[in-house]
């Protein structure tokens, strides 16, 4: 009998899953089995069934595979019991939420070095992937909003900053005063550690030219008009809130909004450890965990959330 | 070798195969079908289930396996086919005569004994 490539390839994997059996049972029953399978997909496939039909036969086989499996390899209760709690938790932290230590004092003020944070990775639309946001609620990035981003410059690092300007925004500085759309924005969030005006910094972006990371330097050449930046579609402009000390949107440039990883959730623990603890793991750091956790946890910050907060 | 009190109350796919098997002998692919004729599709049976219980219902002399060969239906494949044994059939007999007298008690508890 000739089957289509669909079936043949379903006959495949399903031949392939019966490795999961114990070995005895799979030379017992295997071709048996397999003989099974190849007989319901062609009864499917002779009846014409619809895309709804073949999608339960398929969940259907799924939880057949994973519950005779499990009973033929006399998997212990306590672990049949486990697995589903772990199976959930690896679904929620692969998808749903991602624990992030925070390295460096950018967010001073409002989020400290050693904050360990879940950040919620379904709670924006364009966190990544999109299914999500047809089933959970979910709303736009928001000026003021504390987000976790892919650094651009670096995608293996996340970094967590404040939305300042959305795309169309014109944003300049002025003597470390942030001016959105030609309106002075009253940061009660932002933190200033000297007065020295850096032009760079603190007059963004009137002068050019001292950064030289790729995104900086395309924000200069394309995005800069009459002494403004001006965030195109698709982007964010963040910057920390320790602003004198912050390696921000002024640097590198924007966050490409498929970038975003989300919003930070809740601050799970609080170590008081340096940027350098965070950076590179070491063994001095865990002994540090292991002779001052009681003394060196936040406890304060236990269970708070950094709080997005509008500029008024 | 096991008596029949003691492997009752069977499962409901064990009832249900015992039962596809009370009329013919069957391979696994018929006994599927025939078990989905019973319950009006309510127990579709899986290979992994299905071979799972066939599995021990062999070790408990429940059913034995019979010969192999095509099904003239299907196709030239030769296929493994299963029998009821003489244990077989005084345990799902059994099991019938229990779930019957459980029923009639439920009946008699719930009002539903057919108008009377």
């Amino acid at each position: 009998m000739n089957d289509s490539i669909s079936i043949r390839v379903a006959c495949r994997l399903y031949t392939a899953m019966l490795f999961a059996y114990p070995r005895e049972f799979r030379l017992r029953y295997g071709v048996e089995m397999q003989q099974f399978f190849r007989e319901r997909c062609r009864e499917l496939a002779r009846e014409r069934a619809g895309g709804g039909v073949w999608f339960r036969f398929g969940v259907r086989n799924l939880t057949d595979w994973i519950l005779s499996t499990v009973r033929e390899r006399r998997v212990p209760k306590l672990v049949q019991e486990w697995a589903v709690t772990i199976l959930l938790f690896l679904f929620v932290t692969t998808t749903m939420v991602q624990a992030y230590v925070v390295p460096t004092g950018s967010m001073e003020g409002n989020i400290l070095v050693g904050d360990h944070m879940l950040v919620d990775k379904v709670g924006f639309e364009n966190g990544g992937s999109n299914w999500s946001s047809y089933v959970l609620p979910h709303r736009d990035v928001k000026r003021g909003d504390i987000i976790a981003f892919r650094y651009p410059e670096d995608i293996r690092q996340t970094f967590v900053k404040r939305v300042i300007g959305l795309p169309g925004d014109r944003i300049r500085l002025e003597n470390k005063q942030v001016i959105r759309n030609g309106q002075k924005l009253d940061e009660p969030y932002a933190q200033y550690t000297t007065s020295d005006i850096d032009d760079y910094r603190d007059n963004f972006p009137t002068a050019p030219d001292f950064y030289t990371l790729g995104g900086g330097r395309t924000m200069f050449s394309h995005n800069v008009q009459n002494g403004e930046v001006i965030v195109p579609p698709d982007t964010l402009f963040v910057l920390g809130d320790n602003r004198d000390n912050s390696l921000d949107s002024r640097y590198w440039g924007f966050v490409p909004s498929n970038y975003l990883v989300g919003k930070p959730l809740v601050i799970y623990w609080s170590f008081d450890a340096p940027t350098s603890d965070y950076v590179d793991w070491n063994l001095r750091h865990v002994e540090d965990v292991a002779l001052h956790f009681f003394s060196k946890t936040r406890w304060d910050r236990m269970l708070t959330r950094p709080k997005s907060q509008a500029a008024k | 070798m096991k008596k029949p009190p003691d492997l009752l109350p069977l499962t409901p796919p064990v009832f249900h195969i015992l039962l596809a098997l009370a009329d013919e002998e069957r391979h696994g692919y018929g006994i599927m079908q025939d078990v989905a004729r019973q319950t009006n599709d309510a127990l579709q049976l899986g290979p992994g289930t299905l071979y799972g219980c066939l599995k021990r219902m062999l070790a408990a002399g429940l059913v034995e396996e019979s010969e192999e060969r095509p099904d003239l239906e299907l196709d030239d494949e030769r296929r493994r086919y299963y029998r009821m044994t003489a244990l077989g059939r005084m345990t799902v007999r059994a099991e019938a005569s229990r779930l019957a007298a459980a029923v009639s008690a439920a009946k008699v508890k719930l009002g539903l004994a057919g108008g009377k």
